[in-house]
């Protein structure tokens, strides 16, 4: 039991979270269960609107679920006000968003320099760390050009480094490959996989794109606002309901 | 994160632009409309302006430049022996009907001024010379009523022209003959029409039936002596009230007459009313524009917030960001219309038309509401950064 404490990176419990007034309400979570463990990718896959983006808020500190407890690296969040929560997304995650969400006045480098810049890192280290990783996602030389002369798939690169330039132990990936085509898609993703894969770092991605389950070491499926069940290789899915 | 904020609000040039057109444009609109309010109520004290003199002498009752009340002529020689007089001269102003040659009827601002000392003369003469005044019948008009007084004719060309009046035209003035022997450069007036100067004595002729035609005293203090100090010494003497001729209209207290006819006409008349709406009116468009295009700065980079506060920026780094951008903005908006303003007024100046008054302090408001502006957009945006949820990023 102890070792299991020891290996596990995100766990949610009866999780509930509703959205809308008491005579509307929609259910995004009901008692849902997740669990996620250090060093491991972890697909989070299921029919759209069963709850995919909530529960990967959720584990963000991005929403407060009504119900249920959520522990992330050993801190609950549950219980923590905003400020806490601010500061803990800022010390522990790395997000990659499905648009990307560069902002487009700023430079490559500069957007990638955002979360060292928010913990309160000086300018000049920041900038030689989003160098430096930028380098790593392929794309030296770009660092002072603006985003939005990058293609999809080295915008998506940008947004990559952006999420690991500060080491968060925990990257949360909401469909990445979405936007982008199939040979695009899983250039990201291995990058994604390279640059991630570390015995400490948990990795949670949401995705509906069947090509890129590969990349995942387990896989959790959703359904009507629960994971129904995990499974270790993506060929015991039945993909045709994606 | 300040300077990314700042690279931010530099990094769109053609919605920078925007913002700081609407930024300069307000900061213009203000500096401009009250500036050329403060012009035109600068004409309410132009004879202060034009008869220049360090101690204006009145009767008690007197409570702005433009509304004489008549002094004995004995009076001056009271004043006259008030301790610390260099020396006293006489002043006739009246509005009075001057007769051109061809029968038109034209209101002007009779001056009559001491012949000996020419005190409260014009202080340039664009023609004639000043001494001619001692000849019979003579006036010296101002550049303004030589063109209102002049004859309308055909030109060369078919055109209607109008030949302004110089020195040897004549005209009327109650049946009496002026004859032009200058034509001088002065300010205009807000009441009254142009000026005519003449003698102190020959005004008594032209306005024949007047009982009493000492409007003011002209006094010059001895070396030493403050005007102000003086200025009591003659109330407390001879009861009569004496001013100030500072034009500083924001210095507060009792002696300036020029600043007494300024907040006269500001409590008394609709003037400041008309045209403080205008100003006001300039204020709100300034406002909302510049208000509309930092809101739409901030509009466009809500999302972008959104994503900044998600990835762990509390909304204290967000609220200064925002503060940085538009105060950053305001600044250099302020700059820019202020400027403009400036230039605009320059050349308003030169051109006497319309009249155009920058206080600095017009200038430190307009800045003041300009910072304001931007502060209560930061201050909006802020808002609605706040309200955003962080979550929402995750959505397309
Ligand atoms: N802010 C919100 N307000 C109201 N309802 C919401 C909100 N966010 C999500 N929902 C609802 O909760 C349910 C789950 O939404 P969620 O976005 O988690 O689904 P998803 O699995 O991510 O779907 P998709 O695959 O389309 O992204 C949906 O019915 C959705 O309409
Ligand atoms: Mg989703």
């Amino acid at each position: 039991m102890s070792h299991l404490a020891h290996t596990v990176a995100v766990r949610a419990t009866g999780v509930d979270m509703f959205f809308g007034t008491p005579e509307n309400r929609v259910v995004a979570l009901k008692q849902a269960d997740f669990e996620a463990r250090r060093g491991e990718l972890i697909m989070l896959v299921g029919p759209s609107g069963c709850g995919k983006t909530t529960l990967l808020s959720v584990i963000a500190g991005t929403l407060t679920p009504q119900a249920g407890a959520v522990e992330v690296f050993g801190q609950r969040l549950d219980g923590l006000g905003q400020e806490a929560l601010t500061s803990f997304r800022r010390r522990h995650l790395g997000f990659v968003f499905q648009s990307f969400n560069l902002i487009p006045t700023l430079t490559v480098a500069e957007n990638v320099m955002v979360p060292l810049l928010i913990q309160g890192r000086p300018y000049g280290e920041a900038r030689d760390r989003a160098v430096a990783i930028l380098d790593k996602v392929g794309l030296k030389g770009r660092e002072d050009g603006r985003p939005n002369a990058l293609s999809g798939g080295q915008q998506q690169r940008v947004a990559i480094a952006r999420a690991l330039v500060h080491e968060p132990p925990l990257l949360i990936c909401d469909e990445p490959t979405s936007a982008l085509d199939k040979d695009t898609g899983a250039q990201i993703m291995q990058m994604v996989r390279d640059l991630s894969r570390s015995p400490e770092r948990c990795v949670v991605v949401v995705t509906h794109d069947h090509r890129i389950f590969r990349f995942a070491d387990r896989i959790a499926e959703m359904e009507d606002g629960r994971i129904s069940r995990v499974v270790d290789d993506p060929r015991l899915l039945d993909t045709s309901q994606l | 994160m300040y300077r990314l904020a700042l690279n931010m609000l530099f990094g769109d040039l053609a919605k920078l632009a925007m913002l700081l057109c609407g930024l300069a444009f307000s900061a213009l609109l203000m500096a401009q409309q009250s500036s050329v309010f403060f012009g035109i109520m600068s004409w309410t004290y132009t004879p202060m302006v034009n008869i220049r003199a360090q101690v204006w002498v009145s009767d008690p009752m007197v409570e702005q430049v433009n509304d004489a009340k008549p002094l004995r002529d004995t009076d001056l020689g009271r004043v006259r022996s008030v301790d610390g007089v260099a020396w006293a001269a006489p002043l006739h102003t009246s509005f009075v009907q001057a007769r051109m040659q061809d029968g038109n009827f034209k209101l002007i601002t009779l001056v009559g001024i001491d012949a000996d000392t020419f005190a409260g003369a014009p202080a340039v003469l664009s023609q004639g010379r000043i001494e001619d005044l001692r000849l019979p019948d003579t006036v010296i008009v101002d550049e303004w009523g030589a063109a209102l007084m002049g004859r309308m004719g055909v030109g060369p060309d078919g055109q209607p022209r109008n030949t302004p009046l110089k020195v040897g035209d004549t005209f009327e003035i109650n049946d009496i003959q002026a004859r032009i022997v200058g034509i001088c450069r002065v300010k205009r007036a807000f009441t009254g029409g142009p000026f005519v100067y003449t003698t102190y004595d020959r005004a008594k002729g032209y306005t024949l039936g007047a009982r009493r035609t000492l409007s003011f005293m002209l006094v010059e203090p001895q070396k030493g002596v403050p005007p102000a100090e003086l200025c009591d010494r003659i109330e407390r003497d001879t009861g009569l009230k004496a001013w100030t001729s500072d034009t500083v209209i924001w210095n507060w207290g009792e002696r300036s007459l020029a600043r007494n006819t300024f907040w006269w006409f500001w409590t008394n008349t609709g003037i400041p009313f008309s045209f403080g709406t205008a100003v006001l009116l300039g204020l709100f468009v300034g406002i909302a524009i510049s208000g509309q295009t930092f809101y739409s700065f901030v509009l466009e980079n809500l999302k972008y917030f959104a994503a900044i506060k998600a990835m762990g920026a509390g909304m204290g780094v967000i609220a200064r960001m925002l503060l940085v951008q538009a105060f950053t903005a305001g600044l250099v908006g302020f700059g820019l219309g202020a400027g403009m303003a400036q230039a605009i007024g320059r050349v308003m100046i030169e051109k006497g038309m319309p009249p155009f008054v920058m206080y600095p302090q017009i200038l430190w408001a307009t800045f003041a509401l300009v910072l304001g502006i931007s502060l209560v957009s930061a201050l909006i945006g802020i808002i609605k950064v706040s309200r955003v949820d962080a979550a929402s990023v995750f959505r397309g």
